[in-house]
């Protein structure tokens, strides 16, 4: 039995590459040998003079296709081993009709163009220049002509399957077929251009024997290994798939339902039966929100007629909603197998996320679903936001709106509670900055111990997994210093909502007043997480450190000791002051950082290099935990630390130097 | 067999016999099956050649645009581009011993330079595009697909001849 590359998902090694150029000699040398490295040769088939390409090519689908069979009934080669090009109707016969124009316009194609190179001819040099240009021409209007690539893909399908014969037996009537037109390509050949040299020639009627008797010897061969070898290849996939699903599987998978309505299937029915307020946020295009109680009535008209979905973000309120339909008769009835989640996850996930390499035309399906289900703009950012360990810190309103309803994000919104409860993002929960910090240690508004922090987002429903999305009041503080609080316990897949609550509304991008369903987690407590919060002793070792940059961050008059709330006006000796307010922008109420490129020239005359330690602070660590997001995460300064005390700390203890004055 | 004697040291040598070609090229793609576990290919190698050389000039735009941007950082770090590097080099060999490499613009007695130059380019911008549409040309769809008799590429090398002839009557003139 031979385990093929494919088979070990090894195309992608040295071996294989290695491989791959020893094939390619021998297409190459074989291709020139038959004399298609001449235009003028290849041509001649559309004019029917010289028949040379009718010739080589079926003979060598013939050879091959016997080799083929014989290996498979012989079990030399199990047809898992093997990649079978999928049909896809649309894409393959528009495909073909538009390379048939190509190939007769130049009288080239890809392959034979490339023994034209090899045997100087300039005119292959052009082709080839040609086929790159239209290879980037489709990648450039891949939105628009991206769908055609996957339009009617029907999956594994077999010619011998759909006339209802075995594969041996097929490849004997294509082997009859492919004489004959041997003999008819020699006969017109003759007629047209006084050639057909193999005409009657001994040499061809041996050939054809031979061919026809190694044909009709596969076609007569006992399958070897029962009947795998004739049915496997078909069931390989989509086959066995939806034998299993007609054989009383009540689940529709993912890529399967997406397929489906991308179809345009009309006997599909998708029944979204979560809250209309999660409906509303988000749901797979084309579905219809019922809610469970009026499932009966409004699928009565669709009992038993065509297929019915049901969805809802698990599985279990659907499992038990079919159930129940299928106790009152309907058999038509599915549940979409592990929910929106799955959807989400097989369907939606950006190729360039997924865990598993897909082959080029699984990739090009992923892009043609998301292009069909995901409208627009939002593809960059959702691209970005997934990667758990590079969350960017900001997300626009447009890619929020977009994720709404997917299971593992939660929105928590920190504005007050009467402003919560009046309207909200949907799905979103309202939580304080003031529940992450307290008293410790004597010192008064410092960030909670990390597993005080685990214990709120255990109780928010908030996993490892789970996206956290911030949307900060009117001050942006708030928001970076639970961001945090996040950061502490390692939960670095957060991201805040840039503008806003107000930029929300203000695009009507949809609210409701509904609280969430959630249910509370253990959120494992780390340690470990936090290496950016520094105390005063280290604080006050930094200081003595030349290249330390000490940026405070409170307002002018503060840095400068004129205004105090603290037991001694001043500074940290050394400090320098950058006012926090300075790095946001109020626009309409909608309150944004400012843009990266502005902010980082700002910065740039404040601290020397990316590398430079840099310890930001302000009275309390609120203000100082938005300077600190905007160097680490905006700018991508390295080695940042937040000094949480800050001067309320510093102040109190007089055995600390202070400095005043400037500003 | 000595052809050698028979023929001029300068001309080429003849084709070889059209179906013992078709025959060794049968045999090349059946090894490819039982090794690889694929069949051969040629736009393929030629399509990432195209988004190399495009993200050379603009890389972001390439690492971020829908189709080539799922190839990764490294286009060229795929079998079909060592399969179509090698298909070149077979090609040489053979041209090379059968003494048939002619650096020339190949043309039709009555067709200008300059319509053939347009010609080869405007198939090959057609073919290029379609073999992308399609997922192979002649040789990954056609040639591949037949051989597995899959449905699809059987219903490709139809559809490629079917326009192929009604198109050929209307660019006659290129090599009459």
């Amino acid at each position: 039995m031979i385990t093929t590359f494919f088979g070990q998902d090894g195309l992608g090694s040295s071996a294989a590459f290695v491989l791959s150029l020893l094939l390619g000699f021998g297409f190459g040398f074989a291709l020139e040998q038959a004399g298609f490295g001449s235009s003028r040769r290849l041509a001649g088939i559309f004019y029917f003079r010289d028949m040379t390409v009718l010739r080589v090519m079926f003979t060598a689908m013939v050879t091959a296709m016997l080799g083929l069979q014989l290996a498979l009934a012989l079990g030399v080669v199990s047809p898992e081993q093997i990649y079978f090009l999928p049909t896809i109707y649309g894409a393959q016969i528009v495909g073909g009709l538009l390379f048939g124009v190509g190939f007769v316009l130049s009288s080239w194609c890809p392959g034979t163009a490339a023994v034209g190179l090899a045997s100087g001819r300039l005119d292959a040099l052009i082709f080839l220049g040609g086929a790159a240009l239209g290879s980037i021409l489709f990648n450039e209007f891949y939105g628009i002509v991206g769908p055609l690539a996957t339009w009617g893909d029907s999956g594994v399908k077999f010619m011998w399957a759909a006339i209802g014969v075995s594969g041996p037996v097929f490849a004997l009537l294509f082997s009859a077929v492919a004489v004959a037109a041997f003999w008819g390509s020699e006969w017109i050949e003759k007629k047209v251009a006084g050639a057909g040299p193999y005409l009657g020639s001994p040499f061809l009627k041996a050939f054809s024997v031979t061919i026809l008797v190694g044909a009709l010897a596969v076609a007569l061969l006992p399958p070897a290994t029962s009947s795998t070898t004739v049915t496997a290849p078909a069931a390989v996939s989509e086959t066995g798939m939806l034998q299993a699903m007609e054989a009383g599987e009540d689940h529709i998978d993912p890529d399967e339902l997406a397929d489906r309505l991308m179809a345009g299937d009309s006997s599909l029915l998708l029944v979204d039966i979560r809250t209309p307020a999660e409906f509303a946020a988000f749901h797979i295009r084309g579905a219809v929100n019922v809610a469970a109680a009026d499932l009966p009535e409004v699928l009565g008209p669709h009992k038993n007629k065509g297929t019915v979905v049901l969805y809802s973000n698990g599985m279990t309120h659907p499992a038990q909603a079919r159930d129940s339909l299928a106790r009152m008769g309907f058999a038509n009835a599915y549940l979409l197998t592990d929910g929106l989640q799955g959807f989400m996850q097989q369907v939606l996930k950006p190729v360039s996320l997924r865990s598993t390499p897909l082959s080029e035309a699984q990739a090009g399906k992923v892009n043609a679903w998301r292009a069909f289900f995901l409208s627009g703009p939002q593809s960059h950012a959702a691209k970005t936001v997934d990667t758990a360990s590079d969350t960017p810190r900001l997300v626009e309103t447009s890619w929020l709106q977009e994720n709404l309803g997917r299971v593992d994000l939660r929105i928590i919104d920190l504005r007050p509670q009467p402003a919560y409860n009046v309207g909200h993002i949907p799905g979103s929960v309202r939580m304080d900055v003031e529940h992450f910090r307290g008293a410790v240690g004597g010192v008064s508004s410092m960030l909670l111990p990390a597993d005080l922090i685990a214990r709120h987002l255990g109780l928010l429903g908030i996993n490892l997994e789970t996206t956290v999305v911030l949307v900060p009041t009117d001050k942006l503080q708030d928001a970076t210093l639970v961001g945090m609080a996040l950061e502490r316990i390692g939960h670095m897949r957060y991201a805040i909502l840039n503008g806003g609550w107000e930029q929300w509304v203000a695009e009507k991008r949809p609210t409701d007043t509904l609280l969430p369903t959630i249910t509370a987690t253990e959120y494992p407590v780390p340690t470990g997480a936090d290496t950016f919060t520094v105390d005063y002793q280290q604080v006050l070792a930094l200081s003595q450190n030349r290249g330390a940059v000490l940026l405070d961050v409170r307002p002018g008059d503060f840095f400068a000791g004129k205004k105090s709330d603290e037991a001694r006006a001043g500074r940290i000796p050394g400090a320098v002051n950058r006012p926090f307010t300075l790095d946001v922008s109020t626009n309409n109420a909608v309150i944004r950082f400012k843009p990266s490129s502005e902010l980082a020239e700002a910065y740039a005359k404040l601290i020397p290099s990316k590398d430079s330690p840099v310890v930001v602070s302000c009275r309390t660590g609120h203000q100082a935990s938005q300077t600190y997001f905007v160097l680490r995460h905006l700018l991508g300064y390295r080695r940042v630390s937040w000094y949480d005390g800050g001067w309320a700390e510093w102040a109190s203890r007089p055995e600390l130097p202070i400095e005043t004055g400037g500003g | 067999m000595n052809p050698d004697s028979n023929i001029p040291s300068t001309g080429p040598k003849p084709h070889m016999n059209p179906y013992l070609a078709g025959v060794l090229l049968g045999l090349v793609l059946l090894a490819s099956f039982l090794t690889l576990g694929v069949g051969l290919g040629a736009s393929a190698g030629i399509a990432r050649a195209g988004a190399f050389a495009q993200s050379c000039i603009m890389p972001q735009h390439v690492a971020d645009s829908a189709y080539f941007g799922t190839w990764g950082k490294d286009p060229l770090r795929y079998y079909l581009v060592f399969m179509f590097v090698g298909t070149l080099l077979g090609g040489l060999v053979s041209a090379i011993m059968g003494r048939r490499v002619r650096p020339q613009l190949e043309r039709g007695p009555t067709a200008s330079r300059s319509r053939r130059i347009v010609m080869a380019l405007a198939g090959g911008i057609l073919a290029g595009f379609a073999s992308r549409v399609a997922s192979g040309c002649t040789s990954g769809q056609a040639l591949t697909g037949g051989a597995m008799l899959a449905t699809g590429s059987l219903l490709f090398l139809g559809a490629m001849f079917a326009s192929g002839y009604a198109m050929a009557w209307f660019v006659r003139r290129q090599w009459q």
